[in-house]
């Protein structure tokens, strides 16, 4: 049991030996080292974890990820129980000067272990996302981490300080299974630092009234419970790694005064590095205590409350909280814890409020205003209420084939159609015989041919179908309508030359009232009667020589038709011309 | 000629204004020959008027008895002509959409194609409407990719905006001789999915592109609709071992046309009524199929 401690103690010291920037690049040999650094610092932790099922941390043939659930597994049952017991602390101090009391309890030792390795949890947890978590696998880098952590707190758990990381998520070893005290530890020692502790802080309280309360808390060690507990209330529900968050804050102030630019986990790195670097033993370094860091502890706290301040933002509500905590020490009820818990989220809110929002909450912003490249960080996701173009796959084009191939086998294609032709001639009507009597009489018949030859129009509707005649008035009306487009000036009626005969009948006996079969129609007209030719003039119109001309003319017919007389009767024979002379 | 044409867009005008009237008469006549046609007495608010409608119905015959829409009024003509198409770009068009067009005027039989130059757009349309042109086909481009087709019909038709995704062109299949020459016969037209009312539309401004075709040609158009997105395809088919055993060949362009308009007048009326327009910005825009199932 003793050599594989050994073993595992070896592994650790050569871890911590191990140049940083060599954990950058896989190495198999010291991935070996640190599996049985962290096995060791498990099989230490298992006494304190009562429900866990592992008794060894199993590590041959597991990659990381495995490794740290196992650790996990450990961890974290025994993390609340810690809690627990930290918040137990905080309820009733008095319980820690009795803790003193009470040597070599190996309880006690545990508890206060447990103290510490819970802080360092914590403190794990806050400085993993910052630094080394990434790289090779976290382990090798949470053992730097805490082994730099460690000199941070100085805590005076280092009682096998060579690396014993009690602090290494929560598996840490629990070297020291020797008394809580030792050369380091003494538990008087503790008491009185607390007080001192105490005192400062009111002081301070004092002091920095006015101005934003940094919290010398911060300062103090870990071994002041509830101060760390109150301060870790303000910042997160995990008490303790407010605390270490604290110190790093801490010291990244001192060594901004000496001009180190580094924050957190950096700062432990190039401590321990530089003091490497000053020809600093491992082990020294190791047993640095706080006090050698943060000299004076009265004066310190002041400063470094003066620096905190001007570092820290927010402190505002911190210090409220913390005078309030300080006020309500005794009594502080769930209640009360709620509403300070509530308070704090309110205080954080408003602030945010106050604040401009990030720029993913601005609505719409062009690329100046937004940080350069910031829009590759944030996971747009936009709903698109388009169904995307498809995409023409082997499969869709067979599919529109194996459908055209159907169609083509049925012969259903969706032509244009041509439109059916509308009937160019009339349907010829069929005509009955009507084998009835006639109810006309010829004459009738005769009547009505007749008056259907003159007056076309004038002819009663003889149709024999209903609907030929509601079509014919129908159409009739059309035909009026339209007539009376064209104002009623119709084309004139065709003449028909027909030939019959004129009788030349005096016109006195028209006059007659007896009936006769010729109308007035049938008389000649008086210029067919006339004989003659020019201007007929009367005798009395007559001009004196027209008279002698018609009397000479007269004359001459007489005198010419005399003639023909003679002729004629000397022809005839003898006359008895001697009856004249 | 000018006066006719006005006159002849506000006659179609007020016909279309009509149609509501008609439809409601068309509605009645048809509840008056059920009414009759199963022995039930007539419905008591067409009592009045049911002597002269019923009248009206029995002089109806199968051309007057459906009421004539303006979509029947836009393709009155279609079947007694063959249409006339021509084919143009938007201006300064890129060789590879010559190309394009000039394949596309291949597959639209009668269709003619016309360099845009420097016309307007109304220019286009009353010179087409005074040389007895049925449509008229605009092609779009972005760089180089046909992305636009705008389909007018003439006589102050409806016209539909299409635009157009994944072209394959025959120019970019560079093996001339796999492809071969086109075939100039009427094709028969398959539309493969257009079941709804916008969808019948959309195949009938489709349709009255092609002529009628004699029924024993090879040439196959297809528009297929499928989710919104109406594929074109043009094959030759060939029956080989006679029952069943037929062998498609791709020619001519293949791409997916997208229906986002519809406008009740021609292109260059900037006002007319929108028949149907696309909303993409709808919730609910995903889930609703237009043009069919």
């Amino acid at each position: 049991m003793a050599d594989s401690k050994d073993a595992g103690e070896e592994a650790l010291r050569r871890l911590i030996a191990t140049f940083q920037p060599s954990f950058l690049a896989p190495n198999p040999a010291l991935s070996e080292t640190s599996r049985a650094a962290s096995r060791h610092l498990f099989s230490a932790l298992r006494p304190f974890c009562p429900k866990s099922p592992l008794d060894q941390l199993l590590i041959d043939g597991f990659d990381a990820e495995q490794i740290w659930q196992q650790i996990d597994l450990q961890s974290q049952p025994l993390l609340s129980s810690l809690r627990r017991q930290v918040k137990h602390f905080a309820k009733n101090p008095e319980e820690i000067s009795k803790l003193k009391v009470v040597p070599l309890g190996k309880k006690v030792e545990k508890e206060q272990r447990e103290d510490w390795v819970e802080e360092s949890d914590g403190f794990d947890e806050e400085l993993e996302d910052d630094e080394e978590g990434e790289g090779k696998g976290g382990e090798e880098g949470m053992d730097i981490e805490d082994e730099d952590e460690e000199q941070g707190r100085e805590s005076d758990n280092e009682e096998e300080s060579e690396g014993e990381d009690e602090e290494e998520k929560g598996e840490d070893g629990e070297a020291g299974d020797g008394g809580i005290e030792d050369k380091f530890l003494k538990i008087d020692e503790l008491a009185k630092y607390l007080e001192k502790e105490e005192e400062n802080f009111e002081k301070a309280e004092e002091d920095t009234r006015g101005k934003k309360g940094a919290d010398d808390e911060e300062n103090t060690e870990d071994d002041d419970d509830d101060d760390e507990e109150e301060e870790e209330e303000e910042e997160e529900s995990d008490e303790v790694s407010v605390l270490l968050g604290m110190l790093s804050l801490d010291l990244a102030a001192k060594m901004q005064q000496g001009t180190w630019k580094m924050q957190g986990m950096d700062l432990f790195y190039g401590v321990f590095l530089t003091l490497e670097h000053c020809g600093w033993d491992e082990q020294f370094i190791l047993l640095l205590r706080y006090e050698d860091f943060f000299g004076d502890k009265g004066k310190y706290s002041k400063k470094m409350k003066a620096q905190l301040h001007q570092e820290s933002e927010g402190s505002d509500e911190e210090d409220d909280d913390m005078k309030f905590k300080k006020q309500n020490k005794g009594t502080a009820s769930t209640h009360q814890k709620q509403l300070e818990k509530i308070h704090s989220k309110i205080e954080e809110m408003e602030k945010a409020n106050l604040e401009p929002k990030t720029w993913t909450m601005q609505g719409e912003v062009t690329a100046a205003k937004r940080p350069k490249n910031s829009a590759l960080e944030v996971d747009l996701d936009f709903e698109h209420n388009v169904r995307p173009a498809p995409v023409i796959t082997e499969e869709v084009t067979a599919s529109i084939e194996d459908m055209i191939k159907k169609r083509i086998t049925e012969g259903n294609f969706n032509d244009v159609q041509k439109a059916p032709k509308l009937p160019s001639k009339v349907p010829r009507e069929v005509k009955e015989l009507d084998d009835n009597k006639s109810k006309k009489g010829l004459a009738e018949i005769y009547e009505q041919e007749y008056v259907e030859k003159e007056d076309p129009t004038s002819a009663p509707l003889s149709f024999r179908d209903e609907q030929k005649q509601q079509a014919s008035v129908l159409f009739k009306k059309l035909g009026l309508k339209l007539d009376a487009l064209a104002h009623f000036s119709f084309a004139p009626k065709p003449v028909i030359e027909d030939m019959s005969v004129q009788i030349n009948v005096p016109a006195l006996a028209m006059e007659e009232i007896a009936p006769v079969a010729v109308s007035d129609a049938a008389m000649l007209a008086p210029e067919e009667v006339f004989e003659g030719k020019g201007d007929i003039k009367e005798e009395t119109e007559l001009t004196k020589e027209e008279r002698k001309r018609r009397r000479a003319n007269k004359k001459r017919r007489f005198k010419a038709a005399a003639v023909k007389r003679m002729g004629k009767k000397v022809q005839e024979g003898a006359l008895p011309n001697q009856m004249n002379g | 000629m000018l006066r006719r044409n006005i006159r002849m867009r506000r006659e179609y005008l007020y016909r279309k204004s009509l149609e509501g009237k008609e439809r409601l008469l068309y509605e009645k006549k048809r509840k008056i020959r059920e009414a009759l046609q199963e022995g039930k007495p007539i419905p008591t608010e067409l009592r009045n008027e049911e002597a002269a409608l019923r009248r009206e119905i029995d002089l109806e015959d199968e051309n007057t008895a459906v009421p004539r829409t303006h979509i029947d009024d836009e393709y009155a003509h279609t079947a007694e002509k063959d249409p006339k198409i021509l084919l143009t770009t938007s201006r300064d068009p890129s060789a590879p959409l010559q190309q394009f067009v000039k394949e596309l005027s291949y597959v639209f039989p009668n269709a003619q194609r016309m360099n845009r130059g420097g016309q307007v757009i109304s220019e286009i349309i009353e010179s087409c409407r005074a040389h007895d042109y049925t449509d008229v086909v605009l092609v779009h481009e972005h760089r180089g990719v046909p992305d636009g087709l705008i389909v007018c019909h003439l006589p102050y038709g409806p016209t539909a905006y299409f635009g157009l995704l994944n072209v394959v062109t025959r120019h970019e299949i560079k093996d001339k001789k796999a492809i071969g020459t086109m075939p100039e016969a009427y094709p028969h037209l398959i539309f493969d999915n257009f079941s709804t009312k916008l969808g019948e539309r959309t195949a009938n401004i489709l349709k009255y592109l092609f002529p009628v075709p004699k029924p024993d040609t090879k040439r196959i158009v297809t528009f297929s609709n499928q989710s919104d997105y109406v594929s074109f395809r043009h094959h030759i088919y060939e029956k080989h071992g006679g029952p069943k055993s037929i062998e498609l060949k791709e020619i001519g362009p293949r791409f997916e046309l997208r229906l986002y308009q519809i406008k009740l007048g021609t292109v260059d009326q900037a006002e007319a009524q929108i028949e149907w327009v696309i909303r993409p910005y709808m919730n609910t825009s995903k889930k609703r199929k237009f043009l069919g199932d």
